[in-house]
Order: structure tokens, then sequence, then C-alpha cells
């Protein structure tokens, strides 16, 4: 037990999206690297289990950014550079949605992917809308364009940016709901269009433009994609790279705190020991980082304001019932790989009704893994996921003798709606049930309130501003905070990059105290 | 600027430069709401987590409070008490526990379906009953040195061997062989006490009337509720009142209602005899649960059939390194213990993945029925050490095992 530790130019704790693939662009560049998992597992949210002849996967529902062979996306491109082959399977639309429009007129709809069909398809449902349409795909293009020079972590030239992205810049303060109204898109176009607001968990009032520009277009021109063996093949593959690169990775391994030294990091304390470090990347939400893993005095007062304001508003704790059932999607009449089954179509009053609990929510999400990919669960079979949201308001004070009892109730409401509104039968076919609750997060990842996308990205605090503060919301020196929380927002493509833009940081960090300057290097 | 907006044709109704300076503004704004908020310490206790900790701890620590002797069963209850008094997690009846202890220089785990109402946690007690395992290690220990007082180590409830409303019918035939009886004990407990709400009709395999484990129990459960009825069907030995032979699908058919869900557990024979039943039977999948049993030698034909070598294992885990050696007769898992080594176990029988290592060198053979292996993990040489038997030398990275002491 006096085995002296080795160390490391950084420990990144926490191998989710982004803690893994910052710790494989850190060994890229040459840095020692250790990175420690409380799990016994890679990925975090992207990961699956078994249940009986099937394997489940646990939280993805569609990757963006990924686009085809032929016209790749940036996170295909992050795996093909890595030479990671992964099985990506396309989904074909972009969602089914059901409910009611906001006029009260009956809504069932399916958006495919790609601008051209999905312009189309407006088109017939709201005639009219053809030229405004492509006037918002226009401006997401503007927009994109924007934030890229925004957000690679450098500085920026507002002039430069006012002569190059203007648009961006006038709609950049902007919530959906006042661009879409400025935009004029009839109200049935705004319905449906808010449809991916629960991918963001904020609701259109409070959702900044440019995140929904960002995040959205990415899925309905690109297409969304999912690996053929979960996403756990995206965890392991990544494992692999980083071992194959020369870096340690051990699990079941909780990191307690972070050792400061002159108000500097200088190690982390794990359940093997200390480990002497020059950084370390927190792939932690920054509420347990700043107020449970940092000594008090190295927490700035801006930093506990900064979550202070944020008044522990995290974004989605997610409720999820697994299915795997014994006949197949034809045979269920599953023909749509998501259906978004919305209580109403004003995303505002959704979001307040979802906050007030279970009794009150009536929006999910159905998602058939078999439509995109056959052979997600052996032939005659199917595997489902019904998602919800969770409030704390039942989850807070929910005794553990009664808990089984009631994610029970709350999993057959939402299947007998699913009978309801779109006549998807699934009861007398469960051949395995796996009810996931924000308990069920709080488990596995030790987030607050097991939410799965850290702090709401809206109004004050949304993405773009976090952006804009990149160098003002990091003081600890040696420490940073990487995942969900962070810049980039939830979602696996943003943790990814999360995961990468931090890194590069740290590599200029590092690079700057050794005193060899990057340009003397290259 | 306006040329670029030309370009696109994309013009914005009534924004203005001042869109462009709110814009600009917004660090300033966000600057702004987080100066308003009060200096005050970060808050990290949260309900919700500390929920999920209570009803999933990683380890509780107890204490044999009392042993009970099952005469002419061959078996123990153990009665464990949280060392604290606190209540014991709750379980869904049905779970096992893996309960790990020290014996000699090796720390092992083996798993116990638990035998009492899940109501008893609330006092900080489980039960759980441990059957003669001739030539068996712990059952062993268990049987002749375990004393009263004696601290062991629990995890949180584990499995999902449970009635699920959702998934099986009202209706539950339950087949138990010897030992097996324990996670349908607990069961019909949950059904006397309002816990569980379906009807469970146990269909017990014993030798003898003698040998009969939990009579009293069940006989005082079947009259408090008639949700619960029990037949003993008795192997070696013709008796009154009692079946007689082994249990077939007639036997089946006899006291099952016209819809029910099949939930076996018991040996490895039982699980064998019972696929032929099951198949005559002609249920769907979906139907027929299995608890899981372990692993044993003769699962794998090859190990069964070769004689015993042994090979070097190399075990790298966190910055330790060890070296021992490994029988082709015995799992990874196993060496691991013999050598002293604190591996993560829970089921011990493929199925859990809470000890799913990565081979970095070597080949080892898994007993197709204990593969309950990640697709990806199979092409990547990821195993599950407590099924796999070493077919070379291996080197294997393996997680922290869960401490003894935390
Ligand atoms: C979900 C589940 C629930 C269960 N519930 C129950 C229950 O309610 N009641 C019950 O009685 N049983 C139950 N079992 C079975 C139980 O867990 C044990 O398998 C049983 O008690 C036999 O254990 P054993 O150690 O005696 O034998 P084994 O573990 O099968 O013995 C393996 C062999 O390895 C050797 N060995 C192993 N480790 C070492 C070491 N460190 N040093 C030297 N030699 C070693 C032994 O000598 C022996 O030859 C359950 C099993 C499962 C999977
Ligand atoms: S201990 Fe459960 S799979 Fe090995």
């Amino acid at each position: 037990m006096d085995l002296v530790l080795p160390e490391f130019d950084v420990v990144v704790v926490g191998a989710g999206n982004a803690g893994l693939m910052a710790a494989i662009k850190l060994l890229q560049a040459g840095k020692k690297v250790l990175v420690v998992e409380q799990h016994n597992l890679p990925g975090g949210c992207a990961s699956s289990y078994i249940r009986g002849r099937f394997e489940i996967d646990p939280s993805l529902h569609e990757l963006a950014s990924v686009g085809s062979t032929a016209k790749p996306g940036s996170i295909r491109r992050m795996f093909d550079e890595l030479g990671l082959d992964i099985n990506w399977v396309p989904v074909k639309d972009c969602f089914r949605a059901v409910g009611k429009y906001s006029d009260g007129s009956p809504m069932d709809i399916t958006i495919p992917s790609g601008k051209e069909e999905l312009i189309e398809v407006m088109e017939k449902e709201v005639p009219g809308t053809r030229k405004k349409m492509e006037k918002l795909f226009r401006l997401f293009d503007e927009v994109n364009a924007g934030l890229a020079y925004f957000s690679d972590g450098t500085n920026y030239n507002i002039r430069y940016a006012i002569k190059h992205y203007s648009n961006m810049l006038i709609v950049g303060s902007h919530s959906c709901k006042i661009v879409f109204k400025a935009l004029r898109l009839p109200q049935k176009c705004i319905d449906i269009m808010s449809t991916y607001w629960s991918y963001l968990g904020v609701d259109m009032g409070r959702m900044s433009f440019l995140h929904y520009a960002m995040m959205v277009s990415s899925y309905m021109t690109e297409g969304a994609y999912i690996p053929a063996f979960t996403s756990h093949e995206l965890s392991v593959a990544l494992e692999d790279k980083l071992r194959s690169l020369g870096g340690q990775i051990w699990f079941n391994c909780k990191a307690m705190s972070f050792l400061f030294d002159n108000a500097r990091l200088s190690g982390v304390r794990t359940v093997y020991g200390d480990i002497k470090c020059k950084y370390a990347l927190a792939n932690v939400n920054e509420d347990i980082v700043y107020g449970r893993m940092v000594p008090k005095e190295i927490v700035t007062p801006r930093l506990r304001r900064l979550s202070n304001a944020r008044k522990q508003k995290y974004g989605a704790r997610m409720f999820t019932v697994h299915l795997a059932l014994d006949v197949s999607r034809e045979a269920l009449g599953i023909n749509d790989y998501s259906i978004f089954m919305l209580g109403t179509a004003d995303s505002e009053t959704e979001y307040r009704n979802i906050m007030k609990g279970f009794d009150s929510n009536n929006f999910s999400i159905l998602v058939c893994y078999n439509v995109a990919n056959p052979s997600a669960s052996p032939e005659g079979t199917c595997i489902c996921s019904i998602t919800t949201f969770g409030s704390p308001v039942d989850w807070d004070n929910l005794k553990p003798e009664d808990y089984a009892a009631f994610k029970t109730k709350c999993a057959q409401k939402l299947m007998t709606r699913l009978k309801e509104q779109t006549g998807i039968d699934l009861f007398g076919h469960v051949e395995e049930i796996a009810i996931a609750t924000p308990w069920t997060f709080a488990r596995y990842l030790g987030t607050p309130e097991g939410c799965v996308y850290g702090h709401e990205t809206a109004d004050w605090d949304d993405i773009i501003s976090r952006n804009l503060q990149l160098g003002k919301d990091y003081p600890v020196k040696g420490l940073k905070p990487i995942g969900a929380g962070g810049p980039r927002g939830d979602g696996y493509s943003s943790a990814y990059q999360c995961g990468e833009l931090m890194a590069q940081m740290v590599i200029r960090e590092l690079e700057e105290m050794d005193g060899t300057s990057s340009e003397a290097r290259s | 600027m306006s040329g670029k907006l030309a370009k696109l044709k994309v013009k914005i109704r009534n924004f203005s430069l001042k869109d462009m300076l709110d814009f600009k503004n917004l660090p300033l704004r966000r600057d702004k709401a987080i100066a308003a908020a009060e200096d005050k310490d970060i808050n990290t206790s949260f309900p919700i987590n500390s929920n999920a900790a209570r009803l999933h701890p990683s380890v509780q620590k107890m204490v044999v409070s009392r042993i009970i002797e099952r005469d002419g069963c061959s078996a123990r209850t153990l009665v464990l008490k949280k060392e604290d008094n606190s209540p014991a997690a709750w379980f869904r009846a049905g779970q096992y526990v893996s309960v790990k202890m020290k014996i000699g220089s090796s720390y092992v785990t083996r798993p116990y379906s638990i035998s009492s109402s899940p109501k008893l946690t609330k006092d900080g007690r489980i039960f759980i009953t441990v059957k003669e395992n001739p030539g068996g290690f712990v059952a062993d220990f268990i049987l002749t040195e375990l004393k009263e007082g004696d601290s062991v180590l629990v995890s949180g409830p584990e499995g999902n061997f449970y009635h699920d409303r959702l998934r099986d019918s009202r209706n539950v035939v339950a087949v138990a062989g010897g030992s097996g009886i324990t996670p349908f004990l607990s069961m019909a407990y949950a059904i006397r006490d309002g816990i569980e709400d379906f009807n469970l009709t146990i269909l017990f395999g014993s030798r003898t009337e003698k040998s009969i484990l939990f009579r009293n129990e069940l006989d005082s459960i079947t009259e408090e509720t008639d949700k619960v009825r029990v037949v003993h069907v008795l192997s070696d030995e013709e008796a009154p009142l009692f079946e007689h032979g082994f249990i077939t699908a007639d036997l089946i058919r006899k006291y099952a209602p016209s819809d029910y869900s099949l939930f076996i557990c018991g040996p490895e024979g039982l699980y064998r005899h019972m696929e032929d039943v099951v198949k005559e039977l002609g249920l769907p999948k979906r139907l027929v649960r299995r608890e899981i049993i372990g692993v044993s030698g003769r699962m794998v034909s090859s190990v069964s059939d070769t004689p015993e070598e042994s090979y070097r294992l190399s075990v790298i885990q966190g910055p330790y390194r060890y070296e021992t050696t490994a029988s082709s007769k015995e799992t990874l898992l196993v060496a691991m213990e013999r050598a002293g080594i604190l591996a993560p176990a829970k089921c011990r029988s493929g199925e859990c993945g809470w000890c799913r290592s990565k081979i970095l060198s070597g080949t080892v053979c898994i007993p197709p029925q204990n593969d309950f292996r990640r697709n990806m993990d199979k092409q990547t040489e990821h195993i599950h050490p407590c099924v796999s038997f070493p077919t070379s030398d291996i080197v294997l990275e393996v997680p922290r095992g869960d401490t003894p002491d935390a």
C-alpha cells in the first residue's frame, strides 16, 4: 500500500463524453494523461446495459453533426481523424410530432431530415411558408458561421464580426420565440419548429436563438445518426484509443477532491491516494466541483455568485421507460424512429406543466431503435424507449419503499398515452423493462438531481454568453470543469466538442507554463 | 455589413442597431446577473441524490445478529442487521445481495437472495439463507465458522429477478429447487405484507419431507393470504398431500391458471431439466424468467474435458501490478481472489457486468450461457472475469475492487 503513485501532466476526472475526448486530445499533444472514473465503465451517459437477450442504450436518441460520408459533419470528422471506425447508422426522418397546434387543430406531421425535404413538407402542411423557411435556413447558415468565429476560445474582433456576421449579431441576444415572431413565421410553423426544444431542455421563450440554430439546424439539415452497437460503441472506441495513445484509465476510482499548492492545482485526491499533476479537467458538474471538491479559499466570490445566480436550475432530469418487446416493430405498427407526443405545442406552457410534476406532464417521446437500425435487437423483437422529464416535485420527497410503485405507475401512464395518441400498443409484449428516473441518473452519474444537461442554458446564461465569458469562467489555476454544463451545452456532440475545446485551452496554458510558446514548437 | 445581408437576403423586421448592441453587451448582462446573486456557499446537497444513495448504497456494514439453523436441510439463515441500526436498503422481493467476507488472506464475495420481507429493512434487517455446498469454499465457511456478532459487508440490492406488473402476468408460477426457494419466500412475504400484488403458486422441489426448507414459514404465509399457494414436490419420497417426482409440464399445467409467468430458481440441474419442460409448455420467452445461478466448470465442455493447466496471470489494477497463476478449471475472478487481489464482483454469473475487465493479452473460454457481455465488448477483448476461464497466459486490466472497509 506504500506504492508511490505516478505523476501526470493532466488528470481527467470522469470518463464521460467530454472527459474521454479531452484526454485523447491531450495525449495527442504529447501530454501524460490519467483518466479516473468512479463507475466501472467508460462513457457516463454514453453507455449500454444488458437485459436478457437485449442490449439497451440508456440515453442516446440521436447524435447531431455526424453527417454522411459524402458530407461529413464535425463529429464524424472527429472520429475519422482519430482513426475510429464507428458503425454510424442514419436516422431517416427528424421526427413525427403528434398533438395539437396552438390553434387547437390536430397535429400529426412527420418532418424529414434535409433542408429541401423539410421545407417541402412544411409548405404542404402550412401553405405559403416556403420563402420564410428558406430565409430561416439562410439565417441558420450565417449564425453558424458566426458562431464558429466566436467560439473557438480565442479573442474576437467585434468590427470583423459586424462586417461578416451582422445577422448573427442582430439575433444574437434574442430568444427563439422573438426571432421566430420577427421572421413572421406562421404560428403553425413555429409550433412544428419548436418540437426540438426538449433536446435542449429549455423552452423557446428562454432559449437563445443561436443555441437553437447551432443544434437544431444540424439535426434538421445533416440528419441525425446513431452508432449501430449503442453509444457504448462510441465510449469503448474512445477508451481503446486512449490506451493506444499511452493514456491510463482507472475504473471504480472516485476522485474526492482537488489539491492545491499556492492557489495552483497540484494534484487530485482519489480512492487510490493522492496523484500529482499540473492540471486537472473535471468532467463533473460545476456545483459539485466548486462546492465539494475544491477548498473553500480557492473558490472565488464570482464562482459562488455564479452558482447562486443559477439558483440550482438544472436542465432536464430524465424519466425513461426502456422496453424490449417480443414482436417486431412492424407488427406493432411503429414506422417512425421518434414520435414526439406533445401535451401542448406551446413550449413555455409545456415546460411549466412538466415542472409541476408528473400529474400535469403530458409530454413524451417514443423512440424505436429498430426503425433506424434493424439489428438493434434479435429478429422478431424490437427495442423502444419512452422519455419524458422528471420534476423535483415528484422525486425529492418520494420514499424508497414507494419508488418502484411510483415509477411503474408513471411508466404505465406513458404507455397508455402512447396507445391513445398513436394506437401503438406495447402492453402484452414486454419481455424486458427498465425504468430510469432522476434517481437512476443520480446514482450512476452523481450529477445534482440526476440532471443530464448541466445548468439550464437559458436567458443570461445561454451558451453564447458562456462562450463570450470563457476567459472569466475558469478562475481556478490548473482546473477546469468540462461537460454538458460547459460552454457548448448539453448533448453528445456538444460534450465531445467541449472536451476538445477545453483540451486545447489546457495545452496552450501548459505550454505557457513550460515557457515554450506554441509557435516555438510548430 | 449590408453586403452580407443583401447576399443572404435575410431581412429581419423590427431589428435595429440596438440588437447588435445587446449582443455586444451579453457579457455585461451575464456579469450583472452574477453580481446580483448572493456570495454564499455553493449548495451540494440534493434530496434526489441522497434518496438514490439510500436506495442503492455501494456497501452496507452489517453484523450477523442471529443464526437460525435449518435442521435437516443443511442450511442456515443469517439475520443480518445494519451495524449502526439505520434502515437497510429497500429492495424488490426476489433481489439478491453480494456478501463480502475475508477468509484467510482472500476477500471473497458471494451472491445470496434475500429471503425476508422488504418490510424488515425498516429496522435494519435482511435475512439470507445459505445451503451446504460440498467442496464449496464460502458456503462451508458460513455454515461452520461464521458466528453471531461477526461483521459482514453487504452490497446494495441487486438483480432483476422480481415481479414487474408491466411485464409479468398477474399470476406467477414459481419453480423452486433447494435453496432456490429464497427469492420466492421473500416474494411471498411481500405479498402477505401488501408490498407486492400478484398471485404466487410455488412448486417447490425437495428431496424428502424432512428436508423442506422454510416449511413452517411457507405454511403460515399461505394461512394468512390466499394469494400465495405452495405445492411441495418430493423427489425421493412418496407422502400423502405431496406431489411426487420431478416438476413436469403436466404438474405445472395442473396448478397453473390459464395465464401465467413462469419463474425458475434452483440448482444447475433444475435449469437443465426445466429447459425441456419450458419447451413442452410452449411459453414465449417473455413469460419465462430464470434467476442467474453462477458458473461452474461443468458449463464449459473444454474445461471439463481437458486436463487442468496452470497459466500466468498478470493483473493491472490502477497503479498496482500483480503476478499470480490461474487454473484452466477456475475463473479468472477466483484466481484473483486466491491471490488476495480485491476484484469487483456482484452476481458472479456473467450477468451484472460489475467485474468487466480488459484483456491486454491472452485468451479465455466463456460458457455461452454466461456470456452477457455488451456487443462491442465482445469485439474489443473486454470480459467478465467471473465467468472467464483462461486458456493461455493472461494480462488483465481490472477495475478497482470494492474496498472491504469503505
Ligand atoms: C443471484 C444468486 C442468488 C443466490 N442465492 C442463494 C441463496 O439464497 N442461498 C444459497 O444457499 N445460495 C445462493 N446462491 C448460490 C451462492 O451464491 C453460492 O454459489 C453457494 O453458496 C456456493 O458457494 P461456495 O463458495 O461454497 O462454492 P463455489 O464458489 O462454487 O466454489 C468454487 C471453488 O473455488 C474454490 N475457491 C474459490 N475461492 C477460493 C479462494 N480464495 N481460495 C481458495 N479456494 C477458493 C473452492 O474451493 C471451490 O472449489 C445464489 C447465487 C446467485 C447467483
Ligand atoms: S460479477 Fe456480475 S458479471 Fe461478473
